[in-house]
């Protein structure tokens, strides 16, 4: 457990749950455009962390909704997508999800089924964009109907990483979705896990008397 | 001396390749060639030396661009160009056909739409991915361009009477 001390508190992700913070999740195949997507958004303001340990690349990003500033993560997958499963670490606290799919090349579309299960499995709430990127590749497609965006109403929305078109407006429309996902409506999900927390919490106090003890188990003991 | 050093700085200004090509037997890279002043065309055989049927194409054509004796020559040819002349005489190193080789150089130049990216290893992966990549320098706007603007929407209604992409499956509950 000694190599854990030299370790920086990487995910707490605890932090979340404060007002001004929200976690944003990408998802989709291998090589759709995720990472470019990101990038073309935050131009030379971003830089990444890489937490290899969790396999994810994190962008971080302020804005400002409504006068107000906001604390964004941007959870992007390195790599972990090929098992087409994250980890369920990955969808913890998020509170919206960024979905693309490369309109090059069908397998990523059909896939999107996959990681819509997935999402839903551990946010059964949360706002989901359906991305459809590379239309600079081939602008026909902008002219054809997808079922799965409509199928479970979830806004569609075309752009192109490499040349801009829609990626503002996308990442800041997640943004706006997240924050008022957040205020607005409690998920079910998110509402048991507050109540088992504070649950946990009261019979911690009453088993042990010492409060610094909890919450610590996976910190290295003392030696 | 001076006239000499002169008299280089011209050759490369006036060379205007107009062909590159290869030759099988003995092996060489081949430039046609304009030379502006005289206004018809030359021919350049650089020999390609220490090639084998295990060589590696890329760096091949790498060494051959920035070879001293070439390098003015070959300004205008594309290192991808050149790659893809080696891999012709790898191809018929390794006895292949013409049409064999093609078939190849195209399989590995493009991607195979139907292809689960996801089920490939890193370095299959990043070759695919730097496939793309060269599409996506090709429509880059980048952020120097005069012309560049960070926030462009652009509105595609999917409400009308749109054309199924056809990646739809029929029955009503797949999508």
């Amino acid at each position: 457990m000694a190599s854990d001390k030299a370790k920086p508190c990487e995910l707490n992700q605890e932090k979340y749950d404060a007002d001004d913070n929200v976690k944003i999740i990408c998802l989709g195949d291998s090589a759709v455009g995720k990472s470019k997507l990101m990038e073309r958004f935050l131009m030379d303001g971003f830089r990444p962390q890489q937490l290899s340990t969790y396999a994810l690349t994190l962008y971080k990003h302020t804005a400002t909704v409504d006068g107000k500033t906001v604390l964004v993560d941007f959870w992007d997958t390195a790599g972990q997508e090929r098992f087409q499963s994250m980890h369920a670490s990955y969808y913890h606290k998020a509170h919206a999800c960024i979905m693309v799919f490369d309109v090059q090349r069908k397998v990523t579309y059909k896939n999107l089924s996959t990681w819509y299960t997935e999402l839903r499995e551990f946010r059964p709430e949360i706002p989901c964009i359906v991305v459809a990127n590379k239309i600079d590749a081939d602008i026909k497609m902008t002219q054809r109907s997808f079922n799965f965006a409509r199928k479970f109403s979830l806004p569609l929305y075309f752009v192109s990483a490499a040349d801009g078109t829609n990626v503002v407006k996308l990442f800041n429309d997640a943004i706006r979705l997240a924050v008022s996902y957040k205020h607005n409506s409690r998920d079910f999900m998110d509402e048991v896990l507050q109540e088992l927390e504070n649950f946990d919490l009261e019979q911690k106090e009453e088993e042990v008397p010492d409060r610094v003890q909890r919450g610590n188990i996976e910190s290295p003991s003392p030696s | 001396m001076h006239f000499l050093y002169f008299f280089k700085v011209y050759v490369r200004m006036m060379c205007t390749a107009k062909k590159c090509g290869i030759r099988f037997q003995p092996p060489a890279i081949i430039l046609i060639y304009e030379n502006e002043m005289k206004g018809k065309s030359r021919q350049r055989i650089m020999p390609v030396r220490n090639f084998s049927k295990f060589s590696d194409c890329n760096r091949a054509a790498e060494q051959l661009k920035n070879n001293p004796r070439h390098k003015n020559y070959l300004e205008q040819v594309s290192l991808r160009q050149l790659e893809k002349l080696f891999s012709f005489l790898r191809g018929y190193l390794w006895g292949q056909s013409l049409a064999e080789t093609m078939e190849q150089i195209q399989r590995e130049t493009t991607i195979d739409p139907e292809e689960d990216l996801n089920k490939l290893d890193d370095k299959e992966l990043a070759k695919r991915k730097s496939i793309m990549d060269e599409l996506f320098e090709k429509n880059q706007k980048k952020k120097d361009d005069p012309n560049f603007i960070y926030d462009i929407e652009v509105e595609f209604p999917q409400d009308e009477q749109l054309q199924s992409c056809g990646w739809d499956t029929e029955s009503a509950d797949e999508f």
